[in-house]
């Protein structure tokens, strides 16, 4: 990751808090929402893009960060809530992921539905902190004493805490404990005999995925106001896992890239709907585009959106390596290189 | 760099350039999701807006701009749906929908100053002092739950087992009934609680539990789909259908379509008149469906249509109190909307319910019991105030 990259995204970032913070309040809604799923990306394509480690609990552990913030900011802790939620759902995920230090791939992810689900159901039970199927109304989120009661202060928020959770990631990917997950990934027998830890990389990796999902559960429960149950069921797991998917395993920047497309798609077919007279075909065809574009996106590009984009920049600039870029996606359905990080 | 600046400037103009129209009426519902059986709530209220342009050219001779979006039964969604209509689309009056969302939004709503009227039944939602701008549409779920222990402490009935699913909708009502003591205060008996799964697929167990408890009624406080697999095991168990109420969201068709005889004599809380009978605003209906189809024919499409004409009326009574034209200023329309919304009193709902007065923020809270004889849904009794 070059100086260039970072201070792109910093660009980036301030131009859209700044679209974001000069907007509507819809526009406002839009893009955090597309920062709190970008935050949530991350963490789990570091899990599963870098490391290897296929979860479906990735949902339960928003709403556990959901949880943990609304009770430590009900209970007046401001924004020191959002790292409780961090650090809590942190613990949660390394729990989660103990069966991964025996179990691997298919059985591994089954137990994560398990834990999935187990989540879900506490997140109903446990009446005294959750208020169990009511939910929790949530208090806004209150920084130097303030409360931020509106949706343009929330977006500058998200995208100032999506910023730094890419960079934090993305040095970290480029450490020797981030390489130790892409050889996890790729094999544990060779991750041994080169000397790595198997079990402390995996610990690390639920970990750290686990403080970020924790993170866009606080964002999500600060800016919708209630931290229910039935938001954070299987659904919420393959929202995200289609988001990794969209926007490149692997990919840092494709998990942002596909937590935007994924999050504003409805909006745009909804939009499309309105504009055409068919608008409840269109609306039932909404929720059909999930599935079609992860089915799509497995047989054309594996890689993601990013990779995708790479391609075609390669291709117009006429580079050498452009297809070197489409070599793999052509011999493997797996997402087999870190796509540098990026 | 200078398509990102030009893609920037476009958004940000977009951005600052909401849609405008002098009278925007927003509603979302469930057009795709879970619960999409009972969204003739909202077909029904963008219908009658829709009626009330072709018939006399929208309201004080302004077209109304109806907007009808899905919400999917998805907090998230509905969140953004509300900001589009309190922001980008200045409507006057939002008509939402799950009881998450109501309650997500309630402080937001009082902040943004938008008549709001939740389709929920929920008492959480409901409270005029805290929540001036939000209103709903009926007795409450508890109310409705009352009113079946009214008729069935007035037929001498004894014994009841209430029945509910394992979320919001189905635990909140019931814990509301227990703890207000109206069950010991009606000389009845509780003889069990029974929790089932949301999407259960079999409950012959729970009805095996029930029969041994020998009620003489059983409440379900449950959608259209759990009572099917309700009455379905409860025939298989050898429990009648007769013992069994449910609230306004189980006056379906599909249960008797479904269940042929297992569901006759299954009764349920009926808020609204049906869609078919004899009533004038099923002539308003009738008159529309001349020129448009109607997406849904049964009793949730009333109460829209319902919701419809008091959102009209109060806008209506609005613009006569500003000298007969639209308020320009948005935030001053949207509160005397609101206060004419409250101002109703004896508000002539064209036979759907009997006339109400909307001081209390829920409209009507009468309701009588319908009974399916011969695969239809009839009424059995008088109307019956909750309070």
């Amino acid at each position: 990751m070059t100086t260039r990259q970072i201070l792109l995204a910093l660009a980036l970032a301030i131009l859209f808090a700044a679209i974001g913070y000069n907007s509507g309040r819809f526009w406002a809604y839009l893009i955090y929402a597309v920062a709190i799923a970008g935050i949530g990306a991350l963490s789990l394509n570091l899990l599963i893009g870098f490391c290897g480690q296929i979860t479906f609990a990735q949902g339960a552990l928003i709403g556990v960060g959901a949880y943990s913030a609304a009770i430590a900011g009900n209970a007046g802790w401001g924004g020191f809530s959002l790292l409780v939620a961090g650090v809590v759902t942190a613990l949660v995920s390394l729990l989660i992921g103990l069966p991964a230090l025996r179990l691997r791939g298919l059985y591994f992810a089954i137990s994560t539905l398990a834990a999935q689900f187990i989540l879900v159901y506490f997140f109903k039970i446990l009446q005294p902190l959750t208020n169990g199927v009511s939910g929790l109304v949530v208090k806004p989120l209150t920084l130097f004493g303030r409360p931020v009661a509106n949706d343009q202060e929330y977006v500058v928020i998200c995208i100032a805490i999506l910023f730094l959770s890419w960079l934090f990631l993305a040095r970290i990917t480029r450490t020797d404990m981030g390489r130790a997950f892409l050889v996890v990934r790729e094999s544990e027998l060779v991750a041994r005999g080169m000397g790595i830890d198997v079990s402390r990389a995996k610990a690390q990796a639920f970990l750290l995925s686990g403080f970020f999902a924790g993170i866009c559960g606080a964002l999500f429960a600060f800016t919708s106001r209630l931290a229910n149950p039935e938001a954070f069921e299987i659904a919420l797991s393959v929202d995200q896992t289609a988001m990794i998917i969209v926007g490149g395993l692997g990919s840092l920047t494709g998990s942002i890239v596909g937590a935007a497309f994924v999050t504003l798609l409805p909006e745009a077919i909804e939009r499309l709907g309105e504009f055409l007279p068919v608008a409840g075909l269109v609306s039932a065809f909404r929720e059909m585009a999930f599935g079609l574009l992860i089915i799509l996106f497995l047989l054309l590009e594996p890689r993601g959106l990013v990779a995708f984009v790479r391609r075609l920049a390669a291709r117009r600039g006429g580079k050498a390596n452009a297809l070197a870029a489409r070599a793999p996606a052509k011999t493997s359905n797996r997402a087999v290189t870190a796509q540098d990080g990026r | 760099m200078k398509k990102l600046v030009l893609g920037a400037a476009i958004a940000a103009t977009l951005a600052a350039a909401p849609a405008r129209a002098d009278i925007t009426v927003c509603t979302w519902g469930t057009i795709t999701g879970p619960d999409a059986l009972v969204n003739g709530m909202t077909y029904g209220t963008a219908d009658y807006l829709k009626y009330l342009n072709e018939s006399k050219g929208g309201i004080a001779g302004e077209k109304i701009k109806v907007l009808m979006l899905d919400g999917r039964y998805k907090l998230d969604e509905e969140l953004k749906i509300y900001r589009r209509c309190a922001d980008q689309e200045q409507a006057v009056v939002i008509n939402g929908w799950s009881t998450g969302a109501a309650k997500a939004l309630r402080d937001q709503i009082q902040q943004d100053a938008i008549p709001f009227i939740s389709e929920s039944f929920a008492s959480e939602v409901l409270d005029p002092a805290k929540y001036p701008y939000t209103f709903i549409a009926g007795p409450t779920y508890e109310q409705q739950m009352i009113i079946a222990l009214r008729d069935l402490a007035a037929k001498g009935g004894k014994n009841v087992v209430l029945m509910y699913s394992d979320n919001e909708y189905g635990r909140g009502p019931v814990n509301v009934v227990r703890q207000s003591g109206v069950i010991e205060k009606l000389g009845l008996k509780l003889v069990d609680l029974v929790e089932y799964r949301y999407d259960a697929q079999d409950v012959t167990a729970q009805m095996l539990r029930i029969k041994a408890k020998n009620p003489d009624m059983i409440y379900v406080q449950g959608s259209t789909p759990q009572l099917i697999v309700a009455l379905r095991d409860a025939a298989k168990a050898g429990l009648s259908a007769k013992l069994f109420v449910g609230n306004m969201y189980n006056i379906s068709p599909a249960i008797p379509q479904q269940l042929g005889a297992a569901a006759e004599g299954f009764r349920a809380i009926q808020t609204y008149a049906f869609y078919g009978d004899d009533f004038p605003a099923m002539k308003e209906i009738e008159e529309y469906a001349k020129k448009n189809e109607v997406e849904k024919k049964d009793i949730y499409f009333v109460k829209g249509w319902l919701k419809g004409k008091v959102i009209a009326a109060a806008i209506e009574n609005a613009i006569k109190k500003a000298g007969g034209k639209v308020p320009t200023d948005i935030k001053a329309f949207r509160k005397a909307v609101r206060d004419e919304m409250e101002s109703l009193k004896n508000f002539d709902t064209g036979g759907v319910t009997p006339p109400f007065t909307y001081a209390d923020h829920q409209g009507s809270v009468q309701a009588r019991i319908a009974e399916i004889k011969g695969g239809k849904y009839t009424p059995v009794g008088n109307w019956i105030n909750a309070h």
